[in-house]
């Protein structure tokens, strides 16, 4: 801990030692925390993909350079359908919550009587913990006893499977996580809006712009920052997604790994068939993936606010 | 001033919170009192046996602290938790079919030969079921005591054969016919039921490629494409493509179960120990409607799986492998075992199923099933392939099985599924 | 004219209806089914007319025991925010103040790598330092996730935070600290506040760290919910009651503090 307030006596060289060197004394404890908790185990995992560890991270755990890379990247049954299903899952889901969030801010954006409430229910889905958030869905979608189905044969259309279903499974996950995130979405957006100051757009409507061509040419353009910012956040969270799948579809994610994406693909590979040595390559280019992805998002909202 | 004295209350409570609060789990050893580690899945077992636990710790003295976890987190805990040799638990329920060959390969447990032979005479190692003991057995040693046994039977639903005039089947054949006859779509009424998911469909799978004449593998061979074996494929895919309800390929007994509960199914082949499930009012309808038989014979007779789903093993880096011991010898002792038998428990020793007393808690047909599949040269030791790395194997036979309830190309996915077995038991032999 | 300035509010209130609707009509089938025989929970006749039923809940509080699992969420969560925010909040200053983007960089690293690659990793140090198991080790492991939590926020408080103030007290006479301490952490509160929430709530629904660290008696609510999971029977009723007893708390404290909430998940979005 810092000496914030010592005892007279020693206060004052002990204060100007924290001074002079306020920013490591204060900025260190934090930094050297994270520092601990991250560069070992990285620097472990690091490690055991290089190695043939399998059944237990000691074992067969011989240094075989980049094999287990060559042998995932070249895997046609896992790891690229895994890819495949992560990226679509997540430009789905990013799309629709972008879409849907901003349609919702707008519609918040001028205030009316009894909008603060909905802002509070709409807050409802991103607090709640998602693992319960994920049995009520594996209940409503139940193919025999859930809901979804008997709302569905009210209005003469058959039963689905849903999260059963191999087909549809991703669908309905990215429906649950679209369901559950498009408030964070509205949210920022709409506090976003609310900072955009009135006179472009009444410039613009002075000139004759309809509503539509104030959102395009006058909204939109201003809101960019906070857009790729909202997209930054979301794009982290859904590309790991992996509690709703893990709760709803367990390890592997299904008969036809339908709902295997790289969390849930390198959870099963150290968890249920513990190749461990395969599993950290899959995280460490995993952990690639999201990089590069994070600094190309961080770079295009450099050029936008440039 | 104010904010200056909240914080720094903050602070210190901040620091002090975690001290204080792992105090209580600090005294591990010390002679006063010694703790024994439990790690139980969530099974009924462990809910029968958490009543008598006291009466351990009042005779032997030793304190006994149960963690539970699902079954599939039970495994995350030993998968990270062992890795690290870790001592936090003492006496751990595990898979023998599952988890057996691999803890024992990885080192995780503790052999309980030197135990078995100064046990009590009044322990009776030898009234285990001689399949149960196998399954505990690795390379000539015994890594555990065997816990809840499992057969394959068949459930029926008494009422929906009444109403079709249906007798119950003995045979594949028959079952087929039966299945027909009261599958009727448009009444939600389905003929046959069983798992479907990809991996957890090879256990269910099992009793039927066996009384097919078929096995995984002959231990060096993979065996899928024997005739006998793609008979057994097409035929499972068949009734399950043909007579069950929809989604299928994603059902493990968690969502199979109901269904038959409901009473929308008359026929449904899965575990034994899934019947008190059927017995319970708040989640059955067919209480009262409900029969089990033996399963039904196929080509080679019938020869369902008899195995040891869970046995109770010692941690290898446990410190307290005495105590252990002391605890599994009475948790598995007769006592135990015939109180925990009329508590619906289906244990591994054999004097339980040829006395009253032992089959008290169980109802007629389903002792006579029980008997039945158990008898010598009909059950089968296993009802998964013996390797280590359990899961992938199972994913690789259960693909051909998916491919049928889909009525897809079953010869093919049969062919792929022989390829890339024998490929992986090519390197489990060489590893 | 006049028609087109009333289609607008209807359109925006037929709209904010079906999205209201969405978000809260699982919850209600939640609550609802957490009131449910489980007899009633799987026959779909009774739907909505069904007999109202505590014994669910009487199986969450008795049988099931969640007030040890409700405790731990509660010490771990408050704990684990606390150390954050005494540690995160000086850093973020110091961070916002001379511009350490390299540290900021690296803190919000944490937020980005998938935790899975950790989780072997800490065990085994905590294995070798005695604390497998603890509290200490889960709040340690939530800090992991609420230090770049609360750096990110407050990084973007004090950004906005006008430093003429600062400056006028250092003419005035105080150190570069007393200054932080005496005039800036005064006017942080909100941003205090809105760390702490939302570092709390992320704890409350942490999953993966305590399923692999916590041991019997540090169990979190996120992994208790597993309880009515079992080998031969899955308890519907039991499972929504115990959804609900986990969501609950964390919902109604969103609430409460749904200001600060709000301005937290917007935080940094903002900042130029």
């Amino acid at each position: 801990m810092t000496p914030l307030h010592p005892p007279a006596a020693t206060t004052s060289r002990l204060s100007a030692f924290a001074n002079k060197h306020r920013k490591y004394v204060l900025a260190g404890p934090a930094t050297f925390f994270i520092a601990c908790m991250l560069i070992i185990p990285l620097g472990f995992t690091v490690y055991l993909s290089m190695t043939g560890a399998s059944g237990s991270v000691s074992r067969n755990a011989d240094f075989i350079g980049l094999a287990n890379y060559l042998e995932v990247l070249t895997s046609n049954d896992r790891f690229w359908p895994a890819v495949g299903r992560t990226f679509a899952f997540t430009a789905v889901v990013l799309a629709v919550e972008m879409l849907a969030g901003l349609g919702v801010a707008l519609l918040l954006w001028r205030t009316f009587r009894g909008d603060s409430i909905i802002r509070v229910i709409i807050l409802l889905p991103l607090v709640a913990t998602p693992v319960a958030v994920g049995m009520m869905w594996m209940l409503i979608f139940h193919p025999t006893i859930g809901a979804a189905n008997e709302i569905l044969s009210w209005i003469g259309v058959s039963a689905q499977g849903w999260l059963s279903d191999p087909r549809q499974a991703l669908p309905t996950l990215m429906f649950i996580d679209i369901w559950q995130w498009t408030p964070m979405v509205a949210l920022i957006l709409l506090a976003g809006l609310r900072s955009i100051s009135d006179e472009p757009l009444e410039a613009a409507a002075v000139d004759g712009a309809n509503s539509f061509q104030r959102l395009i040419h006058v909204i939109l353009p201003t809101l960019a920052p906070t857009l790729i910012t909202a997209l930054l956040l979301r794009a982290i969270d859904a590309l790991k997604t992996f509690d709703i799948i893990y709760a709803t579809k367990g390890k592997g994610g299904g008969s036809y790994h339908e709902a295997e994406t790289l969390n849930i693909l390198a959870y099963s590979y150290s968890f249920d068939y513990q190749y461990y040595g395969k599993a950290s390559a899959v995280l460490v280019l995993f952990l690639i993936i999201i990089l590069a992805i994070c600094a190309v998002l961080i770079i295009m909202r450099k050029g936008r606010k440039a | 001033m104010k904010l200056k004295n909240t914080m720094t209350a903050v602070a210190a409570l901040a620091l002090l919170l975690p001290v204080a609060a792992c105090s209580p789990s600090a005294p591990k050893d010390g002679a006063e009192s010694q703790t024994l580690n439990v790690a139980l899945p969530t099974h009924a077992w462990t809910n029968a046996i958490k009543e008598s636990i006291p009466e351990f710790e009042k005779a032997s003295g030793i304190k006994v602290a149960l963690t539970t976890f699902g079954e599939d987190q039970l495994s995350d805990q030993y998968n990270v938790k062992l890795n690290t040799k870790s001592k936090d638990f003492d006496v751990m329920m595990f898979r023998p079919p599952q988890d057996g060959k691999l803890f024992v390969q990885n080192g995780w447990l503790a052999p309980v030969d030197d135990y078995l032979k100064k046990a009590d005479a009044g322990y009776k190692w030898d009234d285990f079921l001689p399949a149960t003991v196998d399954s505990v057995t690795v390379d000539g040693s015994v890594y555990g005591a065997p816990l809840i046994t499992e057969q394959e039977v068949l459930y029926y639903n008494k009422k929906l054969l009444a109403e079709a005039n249906v007798k119950v089947p003995t045979t594949m054949e028959e079952l087929e016919a039966a299945a027909a006859k009261l599958t009727d779509r448009d009444k939600g009424q389905f003929g046959f039921l069983s798992r479907g998911q990809l991996s957890a469909s090879v256990t269910q799978f099992s009793s039927f490629l066996y009384s097919f004449g078929a096995d995984f593998d002959n231990g060096k061979k993979a065996t899928l494409d024997t005739p006998e074996a793609k008979k057994a494929y097409e035929f499972y895919g068949r009734m399950l493509n043909q007579y069950a309800p929809p989604g299928t390929t994603e059902m493990n007994w968690i969502q199979a179960m109901p269904i038959f509960a409901q009473g929308k199914v008359a026929f449904y082949t899965d575990v034994s120990s899934l019947s008190p499930n059927l017995d319970d009012p708040s989640t059955s309808t067919v209480v009262n409607d409900w029969g089990v038989a033996p399963f039904p014979a196929g080509p080679a007779g019938s020869h369902p799986y008899n195995i040891s789903a869970w046995a109770l093993g010692i941690n290898a880096f446990s410190e307290s492998k005495d105590a252990a011991w002391k605890f599994m010898e009475w948790a598995t002792g007769p006592d135990m075992s015939l109180k925990l038998q009329q508590k619906g428990q289906s244990l591994a020793r054999a004097s339980l199923y040829s006395s009253a007393e032992g089959t008290k808690g169980f109802r007629d047909d389903m002792i006579a099933a029980i008997k039945t599949s158990t008898a010598p040269g009909v059950a089968v030791g296993h009802d998964r392939p013996l390797v280590v790395k359990v899961s992938e194997a199972r994913e690789i036979i259960g693909k051909p099985i998916v491919t049928g309830i889909d009525g897809g190309d079953v010869a093919g996915a049969i062919e792929e599924a022989q390829t890339k077995y024998q490929q992986f038991l090519d390197e489990e032999t060489k590893a | 004219m006049s028609s087109k300035r009333l289609a607008y509010p209807i359109f925006r209130i037929v709209m904010l209806t079906v999205v209201v609707m969405t978000l809260v009509i699982p919850f209600a089938w939640m609550v609802l089914s957490s009131f449910k025989s489980n007899l009633a929970i799987t026959d779909p006749k009774q739907l909505l007319s069904f007999s109202p039923t505590l014994a669910n809940y009487e199986t969450v509080f008795g049988v099931a025991d969640f007030l040890p699992f409700l405790i731990n969420s509660l010490v771990i969560g408050l704990a684990s925010t606390l150390v954050s925010l005494v540690i995160g909040v000086p850093a973020a200053w110091v961070m916002a103040r001379y511009q350490m983007t390299k540290s900021s960089t690296g803190v919000l690293v944490a937020r980005i790598i998938p935790t899975i690659s950790l989780l072997i990793p800490w065990y085994y140090i905590f294995a070798q330092t005695g604390l497998a198991g603890t509290y200490t080790s889960l709040i340690l492991a939530h800090m992991f996730v609420s230090l770049p939590l609360i750096v990110w926020i407050m990084l973007g408080f004090f950004e906005q935070l006008p430093i003429d103030l600062e400056e006028s007290a250092q003419v005035d006479g105080l150190t570069p600290i007393g200054a932080f301490w005496r005039i800036t952490l005064r006017l942080s509160t909100p941003g205090l506040a809105t760390a702490g929430i939302l570092s709390f709530i992320f704890s409350w629904n942490n999953f993966m760290f305590a399923l692999i660290l916590s041991s019997a008696q540090t169990r979190t609510l996120p992994i208790a919910l597993y309880n009515f999971i079992s080998y031969a029977s899955i308890d519907w009723g039991g499972l929504m009651a115990a959804s609900v007893t986990i969501t609950l708390p964390v919902c109604v404290f969103a609430l409460i503090f749904q200001r600060y909430v709000v301005a937290g998940l917007t935080a940094g979005s903002m900042k130029g």
